[in-house]
C-alpha cells in the first residue's frame, strides 16, 4: 500500500515537471513514432523480396512487431537502468538511495520512469489491430486476459535482463558497452526465432530469452498451435527471471562500495 | 542507552594495482595483484544521546567510510554495529526512519523541482503527518530563514541557500540522529554561523545526537565538547576537545617577521635560556617561537629577540586547534 502510494506520488511529480516542458514532449513522441516507422518499413522492404520468410507471411511478422511494441514500451517507461553504472555507482548517487527507507531497486524505478514511453503501447496495439484485421484475426472473450498475462511477462524479461546486468555494477564498477549491445539483441525477439540458426535460437529461449517479448507469445494470437507450449511459458519466464533478478540486486547491494569524495 | 554503540568495526576494500606495459596487461588478464587496504580499522565508538560528536581527519582517514557503515549504506567487513538499537544495513529500511543524513556534496533534493515540492515528496517518503510536518517543519524553515527559497527549484539556488534546504530536508522526519557530512564545505562565514546556531537549537530543544565529519576546525570549535581524531583508519584520540587544546598547548606562539634574513642557530643562541622551539613561518623571514612557561618568559624571549634583530612584525597568539591537529597527525599523540 505504501509503495503503491508512493509511485502515484513520484508519478504525479514527474507528469507535472514533463507538463511544464511541453515543446520536449511532442519532439519526444514524435521521434519516437519516426523511429517504429523505419522499422516498420525495414519490415516491408524485405517482404519487397519475398512472400514468405520460414513460412511466416508479412502481416504476421508485424503483428509480431506489434506485439513486442507494448512490453517494451512497458519496459521503457519503468526500467530505465541502462547507465545505472554511471549514474549511481559512479556518480555516487546510490549512497542516497541507500539512506531513504524505501527499497534501493523500486526508489531507482520510480526516479527514472520515463512515462511518455507508455505512447508505445498505443502504437503496438494499433498496429497489432491492423495487421490482425488483414489476417482474418478474430478476438476471444479470452484474449484481452491472456494478453495482459503476456504482456507483463514480456515486461518482466525485460526488466530481469537488464536489472541483472545493472546488479553487475556492484561487482565492478569499470565501463562496459554490454548495455547497448543487449538492447541489440532485444530486438532479434521481435523475428520468428526459427528463421535463425540452433545456437541463436536456443539463447534467444533460455539464456537471454528475448523471444519470450516477441515471438513466443505473439504466436498464441497468431494461431500457430506448433509454439503454445512456448507461449504459455512466458509469464513462468517472466517471474523467474524477475525473481532471480531481484535476488542479485540484493545481494549487489551489501557489495557496494561507495564512491569517493 | 548509547546512541551509537560501535565495537572492532572494520572494513576492507580489495583493489587490484595493475602491472605496467603491455606484458604486464596481459598478466593482468589472468592473475591480478590484489592489495587489501584497510579503510576502518577496528574502531570502537560509544555515543550517547544528545552528544555532539566532531569526527576529524585528513582526506583518506577513514571518516566517510565510518559513517556510510553508521548509516547502513555500506556493509562492515567485520565488528559490530548498533544504531538506535538496530542494525544499519539489516534492517536498512527501518533503520533510516530514525536518522537524518546530508553529505555536503551529494544532494537530497530534486534538482528540477521547488523546493518545497521535495519536501512534499520526502514527507510522504517518511511517512511524516500533516500535523507533525506543520508543527515541526514551520519552526525549522523559520530558524533557517528558507520560507523565500521554498517555490525555487534546486538548481537556481546559491550553495549557501540549497545548504540550508538540505539540512531542512533532513529533518523533516525529526530524527533523534544526524550524521553530517561536511555541512559546511563551500560555504561563507554567515552561512556557516547560520546552520552552526541552528544545530546548536536543535541539540538543545530535541536532543538530538549529531555526528558531523568538517574539515572546518571553526565549526568543531562552535559545536561539539567531544571529538574523535581518525588517522589510517584508526581512532587516534577521542575525547573533550578544550582537554586535546589543554595537553598539547600550555604556551603561546610568537610570530616574528624580522627585516633581514636570520637562521635557526642564531635564534637558537639568542634564546638559548628559555623553553622554546623555532620554526620557519610560511613567508620569508617568518619565524615561529612555541613557549612552554609563564606569561613572563613571553615578554623576555621577545626583548632579547628584539634586542638582537631587527623586527618589522610582531604577532603572539595561542595556538590554534588546527596548529594542535596538525602537529598531532604530524608527530603523533605523545602526551595521551
Amino acid at each position: 500500500m505504501y509503495y503503491f502510494s508512493i509511485f502515484f506520488q513520484y508519478a504525479a511529480q514527474y507528469l507535472k515537471t514533463r507538463m511544464s516542458y511541453r515543446e520536449d514532449l511532442v519532439v519526444e513522441l514524435i521521434s519516437d513514432l519516426l523511429f517504429q516507422a523505419v522499422n516498420l518499413i525495414f519490415i516491408l522492404v524485405v517482404f519487397g523480396h519475398t512472400t514468405l520468410l520460414n513460412g511466416w507471411n508479412r502481416e504476421e511478422i508485424i503483428f509480431i512487431y506489434g506485439f513486442f511494441l507494448v512490453p517494451y514500451a512497458i519496459f521503457s517507461s519503468f526500467f530505465n537502468i541502462w547507465d545505472f553504472n554511471e549514474r549511481y555507482i559512479v556518480k555516487g548517487e546510490m549512497d542516497r538511495i541507500l539512506t531513504r527507507p524505501i527499497h534501493s531497486l523500486f526508489q531507482i524505478i520510480i526516479e527514472r520512469m520515463e512515462l511518455e514511453s507508455m505512447f508505445g503501447v498505443v502504437t503496438g496495439l494499433v498496429i497489432m489491430f491492423y495487421a490482425g484485421s488483414q489476417l482474418g484475426l478474430t478476438l476471444h472473450w479470452y484474449d484481452p486476459f491472456v494478453f495482459l498475462l503476456m504482456v507483463i511477462g514480456g515486461a518482466f524479461i525485460y526488466a530481469g535482463i537488464f536489472i541483472c546486468l545493472a546488479a553487475i555494477s556492484f561487482w565492478s564498477d569499470s565501463k562496459t558497452d554490454i548495455m547497448p549491445m543487449m538492447y541489440n539483441i532485444g530486438n532479434y525477439g521481435r523475428y520468428p526465432v526459427d528463421i535463425y540458426n540452433q545456437v541463436i535460437r536456443f539463447v534467444l529461449t533460455w539464456i537471454l530469452p528475448f523471444a519470450f517479448v516477441g515471438v513466443y507469445p505473439a504466436a498464441f494470437f497468431l494461431g500457430r498451435t506448433e509454439w503454445y507450449g512456448y507461449a504459455f511459458l512466458t509469464p513462468v519466464m517472466g517471474v523467474v527471471f524477475l525473481t532471480i533478478a531481484y535476488f542479485m540486486w540484493n545481494a549487489g547491494v551489501k557489495k557496494y562500495r561507495g564512491a569517493g569524495n | 542507552m548509547n546512541v551509537i554503540e560501535v565495537e572492532g568495526l572494520r572494513k576492507e576494500f580489495k583493489s587490484y594495482s595493475s602491472r605496467s606495459g603491455l606484458k604486464g596487461a596481459f598478466r593482468d588478464l589472468f592473475t591480478r595483484n590484489y592489495k587489501t587496504l584497510r579503510a576502518v580499522d577496528d574502531i570502537s565508538l560509544h555515543v550517547k544521546q544528545g552528544e555532539m560528536v566532531g569526527y576529524i581527519g585528513e582526506n583518506g582517514a577513514g571518516k566517510s567510510t565510518t559513517i556510510k557503515m553508521l548509516t547502513g549504506i555500506l556493509t562492515p567487513t567485520a565488528g559490530n554495529v548498533t544504531v538506535n538499537g538496530m542494525n544499519p544495513h539489516k534492517e536498512r529500511e527501518k533503520f533510516v526512519r530514525t536518522i537524518g543524513v546530508v553529505f555536503g556534496q551529494r544532494s537530497q533534493l530534486w534538482w528540477d523541482i521547488a523546493v518545497q515540492e521535495s519536501f512534499r515528496l520526502l514527507k510522504k517518503v517518511y511517512k511524516v503527518s500533516d500535523e507533525e510536518y506543520e508543527t515541526h517543519m514551520k519552526e525549522v524553515i523559520r530558524t533557517l530563514e528558507i520560507e523565500p527559497l521554498l517555490d525555487k527549484p534546486v538548481r537556481k539556488l546559491s550553495l549557501g541557500q540549497r545548504m540550508r534546504c538540505e539540512l531542512a530536508a533532513a529533518l523533516i522526519h525529526n530524527p533523534p540522529l544526524l550524521f553530517l557530512d561536511e555541512p559546511t564545505i563551500g560555504l561563507d562565514v554567515l552561512v556557516k554561523m547560520k546552520i552552526r546556531g541552528f544545530l546548536k537549537e536543535i541539540n538543545r530543544k530535541y536532543k538530538t545526537t549529531i555526528l558531523l565529519t568538517t574539515h572546518d576546525l571553526a565549526d568543531i570549535e562552535a559545536l561539539c565538547d567531544r571529538v574523535v581524531l581518525l588517522d589510517e583508519g584508526k581512532i587516534i584520540y577521542d575525547g573533550r576537545l578544550d582537554e586535546l587544546q589543554k595537553n598539547w598547548v600550555e604556551g603561546k606562539q610568537v610570530h616574528f617577521e624580522f627585516q633581514h634574513p636570520v637562521d635557526k642557530p642564531a635564534l637558537e643562541e639568542i634564546s638559548r635560556e628559555y623553553p622554546v622551539i623555532w620554526r620557519q613561518g610560511e613567508r620569508v623571514n617568518q619565524w615561529v617561537a612555541t613557549i612552554d612557561g609563564e606569561d613572563d618568559t613571553v615578554s623576555k624571549l621577545m626583548s632579547v629577540v628584539m634586542l638582537h634583530h631587527a623586527i618589522s612584525d610582531v604577532k603572539l597568539n595561542k595556538v590554534s586547534t588546527e596548529e594542535i591537529i596538525r602537529n598531532i597527525y604530524e608527530e603523533g599523540i605523545k602526551h595521551g
